[in-house]
C-alpha cells in the first residue's frame, strides 16, 4: 500500500460522498424524480425500438388508412395508436421517433458544450480584443430571434435533420459562452487561481483543470434546459418542413403530416404532441432538480 | 441619462456591422447562383444573365458589393422582392402592424394573467394554489407552441365552432385599412360586425402566442416577489402596520420589477420567434409568415432585408428595456455607467 493509492482511495470516497449528497438533494424534488423516471423509460424504448416496435415505422399499410386509435370507435388491436394518412403504424412511428429526440438533444448539447465552453473560457482569460470580438459575435447571433436565425441557416444549408441540429446549436451557443465567461470571471478573482498561477500552472491547466470544474454546476443546468429547447426547436423546424424530412418518424414532422387532418381526424396530432410535451417537461423538471441539488445558492425559492 | 443612452448606442455600431455582414453573407452562401435560382426552371439566355449579374452588382468584388449594400441600406433601400417586385421595406411596413397587433395582445394576455398569478403564488407560498400554478406554468413552458395552437384550433374552432380558423378578418367585410391595425380599422370602417370579427380572429392566435411568455412571467414574478418579500424593508413596512395589499403591491412588487422587466424585454424576441409559427398556423398575414413564405419561395432579398429589420426591432426593444431600468431603479441611472 503506497501513498498514491491511498490518496486515490480518499479521492474516490470523497467522490462517492459527493454523489451521495447530490442524489439525496435530487431525490427531495419529486418532480425531478418523475422526470427522471419518464426519461429513463423513454431511453429504454429508444434503445430497444427494434424489439418493441410492432411494425416498420415507414411501411405503408394501404388497406388501413387513417385508422383511429384503439380507444376510439373503429379502432383495432392491430394498430393500437391507429395509422396515419399513408397507413403507417402510429405506435411504431412514435417508438422510433423517441430516438430522434435523444439524437437531436445530445448532438446539439455536445456542440454547445464544447464550443461554448472553449469560447467562454477564451473570453474570460483573454480580456480585451479577443474577449470583445467573441462577445460581440455572440451579441450579433442573439439579436435574431433564435427560430428565425435557425430557419435562415437551414435555408442556407438545405433542409435536413442534421442541418437543423447545426442551426439550433449555433443559436444556442451564445448562451453557453456568456454563462461560462461570467462564471470563469467570478472564479478568476479567487485565491486558489492566484496560488495555482504563482506555482506556474499553464493557462491551459488554469482554464480546464482549475477553473472549469468550479464553473460546471450552472453550465450543466443550462445544458439540461437547452436539451429540451433543442427538442422543441427541432420539432418546430420539422413542423415547418425545415427539419427531419419525410418519411422519418420524427415527432415534429409527424405533427406536420397530421396538420391537414386536424378538423377531420384530430386524434392524429394528439400522441406526437403529448410525447413532445412530456419529454420536454420531464427534462425541464430534471433541470430544476439538478439546479437545486448542484448548487444550493441557486436554489429557486421553494415552498 | 443621455450620456448613458449615447454610450449604449455606440456599442450597437459593431453589432450592426455584424448583422449587415450576416445578411449580406446570406445571399452569397446559399447554394447555387442566386440569379439562376430566381430564374427558376426555365433558365436564362446568357445576355440576360449578364445583364442581371450587373444589375444586382454580382460582377463586382465582394468588399465593394458589401459597401454598396450598406450604402443602399443607409438610404433606406432594402432591396426588391424577387417574387412581387416590390421594395422589401414597403412590404415590411404593410405587414408589420399585423404582427404588432398579434404580439401586443399576446403580451397583454401574458402579463394580465402571468404577473398577478405569480404574485399570488408568492404571497400564498406553499399552498395548493402555488403548487398548481407552478405545475401549470412549467407545462406551459414546455409546450410545443405549434401543437398548442393546433389544439386550440381543434377545440375552439372545430369542436365548439366559436372562432374562425385563420386570417384576420371575415371575407364578408371589405374596407380600407389606413392604420394596418385590424381592431382600429374595423372600428373606423363603421361596418357592423367587423370589429367583432376582428376580435374573434385575434383571440386564438394571441392566446397561443402568449402562453409561453405567460408561463415565464408567472415563474419569474413569483421568484422575484419571494426574494423581495424576505427583505428587511418589507418587515419594516409590515411592522408599521401597513395593509398587506399595500405591502405586497407598493413595497414588494415595485422592487421585484427589475427582473420582471428583464423577462418582458427578453420575451419580445420569443414573441417574434413564436410569431413565425403562430402566423404560419393561423395564416396571419404578418412578418413571421412573410419570412417563412419567403424562405420557401427562395425570395432572398426579402429574407435578407427581413433579417436586418427584425434584428433592429429586437435591438430597439433591448434599448428600451435598458432605459426602463433607469426609470424603475434610480440607482442604476445615477451610477452613470
Amino acid at each position: 500500500m503506497n501513498v498514491e493509492s491511498s490518496t486515490n482511495q480518499t479521492q474516490q470516497s470523497a467522490m462517492m460522498a459527493m454523489l451521495a449528497s447530490f442524489w439525496f438533494e435530487f431525490r427531495q424534488n419529486k418532480g425531478a424524480l418523475y422526470g427522471l423516471i419518464f426519461i429513463s423509460i423513454l431511453a429504454f424504448i429508444a434503445i430497444f425500438a427494434d424489439f418493441i416496435s410492432p411494425y416498420d415505422p415507414i411501411e405503408q399499410y394501404r388497406d388501413v388508412l387513417k385508422l383511429p386509435p384503439i380507444w376510439a370507435e373503429g379502432g383495432s388491436w392491430a394498430h393500437i395508436l391507429g395509422t396515419d394518412a399513408l397507413g403507417r403504424d402510429m405506435l411504431s412511428r412514435m417508438i422510433y421517433g423517441s430516438r430522434y429526440s435523444f439524437y437531436i438533444g445530445s448532438i446539439v448539447i455536445f456542440f454547445c458544450l464544447t464550443i461554448g465552453i472553449v469560447l467562454g473560457l477564451l473570453a474570460a482569460f483573454n480580456r480585451g480584443f479577443i474577449e470583445n470580438t467573441i462577445m460581440r459575435l455572440m451579441d450579433i447571433i442573439l439579436a435574431f430571434p433564435s427560430l428565425l436565425m435557425a430557419l435562415a441557416l437551414v435555408a442556407v444549408l438545405g433542409p435536413s435533420l442534421e442541418n437543423a441540429m447545426i442551426a439550433i446549436a449555433v443559436v444556442f451557443i451564445p448562451h453557453f459562452v456568456r454563462l461560462t465567461r461570467a462564471q470563469a470571471l467570478a472564479e478568476l478573482g479567487k485565491d486558489y487561481v492566484a496560488s495555482s498561477r504563482s506555482m506556474g500552472a499553464s493557462t491551459f491547466r488554469l482554464m480546464f483543470i482549475n477553473v472549469l470544474p468550479n464553473c460546471m454546476a450552472p453550465i450543466i443546468v443550462q445544458a439540461t434546459m437547452s436539451f429540451s429547447s433543442a427538442i422543441l426547436d427541432a420539432a418546430a423546424l420539422g413542423f415547418l418542413g425545415m427539419g427531419a424530412q419525410p418519411p422519418s418518424p420524427e415527432w415534429g414532422t409527424m405533427l406536420a403530416d397530421a396538420r391537414q387532418y386536424i378538423l377531420s381526424d384530430p386524434w392524429m396530432m394528439g400522441v406526437p404532441g403529448l410525447a413532445i410535451l412530456f419529454t420536454v417537461l420531464s427534462i425541464n423538471l430534471i433541470g430544476d432538480g439538478l439546479r437545486d441539488a448542484l448548487d444550493p445558492k441557486m436554489k429557486t425559492a421553494k415552498g | 441619462m443621455f450620456s448613458f443612452l449615447f454610450r449604449r448606442m455606440l456599442v450597437l455600431i459593431p453589432t450592426y456591422i455584424g448583422i449587415t455582414l450576416i445578411a449580406f453573407a446570406f445571399i452569397h452562401v446559399i447554394p447555387g447562383d442566386p440569379i439562376l435560382v430566381m430564374a427558376g426552371e426555365r433558365g436564362l439566355p446568357p445576355e440576360k444573365y449578364a445583364e442581371l449579374m450587373h444589375a444586382f452588382g454580382f460582377d463586382q468584388p465582394l468588399w465593394k458589393q458589401y459597401l454598396d449594400y450598406v450604402g443602399q441600406l443607409l438610404q433606406g433601400n432594402f432591396g426588391v422582392s424577387f417574387v412581387t417586385g416590390r421594395p422589401v421595406l414597403d412590404e415590411f411596413f404593410e405587414l408589420f402592424p399585423a404582427t404588432v397587433e398579434l404580439a401586443f395582445f399576446a403580451l397583454f394576455f401574458a402579463l394580465l394573467i402571468g404577473i398577478p398569478a405569480g404574485i399570488i403564488a408568492a404571497v400564498k407560498r406553499g399552498t395548493f394554489f402555488d403548487h398548481s400554478l407552478m405545475t401549470i406554468s412549467l407545462t406551459g413552458f414546455s409546450m410545443p407552441l405549434f401543437w398548442w395552437a393546433l389544439l386550440l384550433i381543434v377545440f375552439f374552432s372545430g369542436y365548439l365552432g366559436w372562432t374562425p380558423v385563420s386570417g384576420r378578418m371575415s371575407a364578408l367585410y371589405f374596407f380600407e385599412t389606413p392604420t394596418g391595425f385590424m381592431l382600429i380599422d374595423s372600428l373606423l370602417s363603421g361596418e357592423e360586425g367587423a370589429f367583432k370579427s376582428a376580435v374573434m380572429h385575434l383571440i386564438l392566435p394571441a392566446v397561443a402566442l402568449g402562453t409561453i411568455p405567460m408561463a415565464t412571467f408567472a415563474r419569474q414574478s413569483r421568484s422575484a416577489m419571494l426574494e423581495t418579500l424576505n427583505e428587511d424593508f418589507i418587515k419594516t413596512a409590515r411592522a408599521k402596520g401597513l395593509s398587506p395589499f399595500r405591502v405586497t403591491i407598493v413595497h414588494a412588487f415595485r422592487n421585484a420589477l427589475i427582473p420582471i422587466v428583464t423577462v418582458i424585454g427578453l420575451s419580445v424576441g420569443v414573441l417574434l420567434g413564436g410569431a413565425i409559427l403562430t402566423e404560419t398556423i393561423f395564416s396571419w398575414p404578418g412578418i413571421g409568415k412573410w419570412m417563412v413564405d419567403s424562405i420557401f419561395r427562395r425570395d432572398y432579398p426579402v429574407v435578407q432585408g427581413g433579417l436586418i429589420l427584425i434584428a433592429t426591432i429586437v435591438i430597439i426593444v433591448n434599448l428600451i428595456v435598458d432605459v426602463l431600468y433607469g426609470i424603475i431603479d434610480p440607482r442604476i441611472r445615477r451610477q452613470g455607467h
